[in-house]
């Protein structure tokens, strides 16, 4: 694999910035500029009634990737899933597969299978015949090559002491497996997954995660996956893609969307993030400073293409990047807020310190729990002053 | 743990069926044990009351099978019977041929178009059943509105009233919501994602229908079947008013039975027969009610 040389275009910050995030991973045919995608969708737009679910979408998905559509529910990541099975066809524009033009092939005529979110299992097949369902179409297929891959899938799910049930005798996290065996039975080019995760409790949902990760290197097909959740985003894909009212706000590795928001949207939208509307002041390469009425001493961030001095900018800033303390630190230096504690929220592993700084104004700090004993713990109504490193805030301009 | 008494609601439906159904039915019973009389009521023994137990006792002695060794005797009543389960076997299956289309159509709608179909299927019902059969020899007779159509396009015209074909058409028509419905109903429930499903895991529409549409709605072609054939075995006034000689179903023998010859107990014979026949088809609908039942839980 090559290692990310020449960053294509699309984000702003993420690829000129090295050491984003804290994932070394080598794996980015994207960045590679003869890799050859499998999946091209090509200014497509689709358009229900009066409302546009996709609007002049254009996105590549590599072979091997485990691809993610996050979103809101309404943004359009569904229909993009649903378009690439033939159940939806795009009114303009071209969706490709494998270079082969999908226009006009029908569903059950396509090369990759759908996990539904409901899961859609047969009610009157059994666990086998519903496994069994994808490879009998496949005309000409012997009965004991079926039965032999039955089998491996049911391995595959841990589900052979089921084999003979009927989906309503299965619990919720047995239907996801069988309908995870019955969509990889055809070895297809691609599996789309649809909240595949949604039905499940937290626990289960962790534990599936892991094994759908698993299971997709085991298998080395592609996994397109269609989620509302970020967290389940974050911890499968290799790229997520953050929908915003059928467009992509932004295309990126999991630390790339997270720690280099491309717009206010994306930065909001995965994760709490802090948000101020400051004025650049001057930008001092590499270093960009900032006015904002929250800091008297103005903020500092690292930024390489900051805009120039005057334009009205916004800084994101996450809570687990800030510091909070009950200390005073230098007179006038930058990124500090001095505030006063005006909620708690202790979850165990970490703190959440709501603050309220003069006029008003509410941000969240965030620390994590390393030690068991503090020495000086903060309390409601304390007076404590909120800091960040300049290299721990992003400058949107959208 | 003490079960709880049944709730006196539960007993409701038995006091319907022994009051609807097993009294009447015992009557019919014993109606045909007895003997024609010429006397009111045409029939012999009565009990005695003033007898006493020896008067029920003589009545229980008076009872026989005669009738029913005078029904196996009679090629008529066998041929009846077979005609009215053949015909019955025939419509229901036209009836299923008809209707799972227009079921199918209806499910498949937008829901506002959907509970308008159904008011139209159930619309029928709104007038006398005797008079839409009876509308059918308007449209059936040689110079009706059939034929009238047919001369319209330049086709020769068909006999069709009084053959079984009309008797056929009647049975279809008259019927026809009670496949509709029970089929309907499954098929309106459907997840379309199965469908989604099957078409994504290869199937081709066609069978997509053959392999999940179809043995999902079963249940409701089972009970649509059922309902459209138990009626159909008896029915007698479509024969009556569309058929021929030739199509004389057992309903219609036991209308003549008791109305022309006044032999209720011969009538009464031929209605048991019938009812023991129907019982097989009425047992199979009711475990396959239970059995969807158990499954809808």
């Amino acid at each position: 694999m090559k290692a990310p040389a020449s960053p294509r275009g699309a984000q702003k910050t993420a690829g000129r910035r090295t050491n984003i995030g804290a994932v070394r991973s080598t794996f980015a045919p994207w960045n590679d500029p003869s890799a050859v995608p499998l999946v091209r969708f090509e200014n497509v737009s689709k358009r229900f009634d009066d409302h546009v679910a996709v609007r002049d979408l254009s996105l590549d998905i590599y072979p091997g990737e485990f691809f993610a559509l996050l979103g809101p529910s309404g943004c359009g990541k569904t229909t993009l899933m649903r378009m690439l099975a033939g159940f939806e066809t795009p009114d303009t524009g071209r969706i490709t597969l494998g270079g082969e033009d999908l226009a006009g092939v029908p569903p059950h005529e396509r090369p990759v299978n759908m996990m539904f979110q409901s899961y859609a299992l047969f009610p009157h097949l059994t666990v086998e015949q519903n496994i069994a369902f994808g490879l009998k179409q496949q005309g000409g297929l012997p009965k004991g090559e079926i039965a032999a891959r039955v089998a491996e899938m049911l391995a595959l799910v841990k589900l052979e002491p089921f084999a003979r049930r009927k989906p309503d005798q299965l619990s919720g996290g047995q239907k996801q497996r069988v309908a995870l065996a019955r969509a990889v039975a055809r070895k297809p080019k691609m599996l789309l997954l649809d909240e595949p995760l949604g039905a499940l409790d937290k626990k289960l949902r962790e534990e599936t995660q892991f094994e759908l990760m698993d299971l997709q290197v085991e298998l080395g097909v592609t996994f397109l996956i269609v989620t509302h959740d970020q967290e389940e985003a974050m911890v499968m894909a290799d790229r997520i893609a953050v929908m915003r009212e059928g467009q992509i706000a932004q295309i990126g590795r999991p630390e790339e969307v997270y720690e280099a928001p491309a717009s206010r949207y994306v930065a909001e939208f995965l994760g709490d993030v802090n948000l101020f509307d400051a004025t650049v002041a001057a930008s001092d390469h590499p270093l960009a400073r900032l006015s904002a009425p929250e800091a008297a001493g103005g903020f500092e961030v690292m930024d390489d293409d900051c805009p120039p001095a005057g334009t009205a900018v916004t800084l994101a800033v996450r809570p687990e990047k800030m510091r909070i303390s009950l200390d005073a630190p230098a007179a006038d230096a930058a990124n500090v807020m001095a505030g006063e504690i005006w909620d708690i929220g202790y979850t165990g592993d970490w703190t959440n310190y709501i603050v309220e700084l003069p006029g008003e104004r509410l941000i969240r700090v965030a620390r994590a729990n390393a030690s068991r004993i503090v020495e000086r713990p903060i309390g409601w109504d304390d007076k404590v002053w909120v800091t960040f490193d300049p290299d721990a805030g992003v400058v949107l301009t959208q | 743990m003490n079960r709880p008494l049944p709730r006196p609601s539960a007993l409701i439906p038995y006091v319907w069926l022994g009051l609807f159904f097993a009294f009447p039915f015992l009557l019919v019973l014993r109606l045909s044990l007895s003997d024609v009389a010429l006397a009111i009521p045409p029939y012999s023994p009565q009990i005695d009351w003033e007898k006493g137990i020896d008067g029920i006792r003589e009545f229980l002695g008076g009872l026989d099978f005669e009738m029913y060794d005078r029904m196996r005797g009679d090629h008529l009543y066998v041929n009846a019977y077979l005609t009215s389960l053949l015909f019955a076997a025939q419509g229901t299956i036209m009836a299923l041929l008809v209707g799972y289309p227009m079921a199918y159509a209806m499910a498949r709608c937008r829901p506002g178009t959907r509970n308008l179909l159904l008011m139209l299927v159930i619309l029928p019902f709104w007038t006398s059943f005797l008079i839409r059969v009876y509308a059918w020899v308007g449209i059936l007779k040689p110079e009706g509105l059939l034929n009238a159509a047919l001369g319209v396009i330049g086709l020769p015209p068909i006999d069709l009233l009084y053959t079984p074909a009309s008797v056929q058409i009647g049975l279809v028509y008259s019927y026809l919501p009670f496949m509709v419905l029970p089929l309907y109903a499954v098929l309106e429930k459907m997840d379309h994602t199965l469908l989604e499903a099957a078409s994504d895991l290869g199937a081709p529409p066609w069978r997509s229908f053959w392999q999940v549409t179809f043995p999902i709605s079963l249940p409701g072609v089972v009970a649509g079947c059922l309902l459209c054939f138990i009626p159909m075995v008896g029915e007698f006034v479509i024969p009556d008013l569309l058929g021929g000689p030739g199509s004389l179903m057992i309903g219609r023998s036991i209308w003549t039975e008791f109305f022309s010859n006044r032999d209720w107990p011969f009538a009464s014979a031929v209605a048991i027969a019938l009812l023991v026949t129907l019982i097989v088809p009425i047992l199979l609908y009711q475990r396959q009610q239970a059995r969807a039942l158990e499954a809808g839980r």
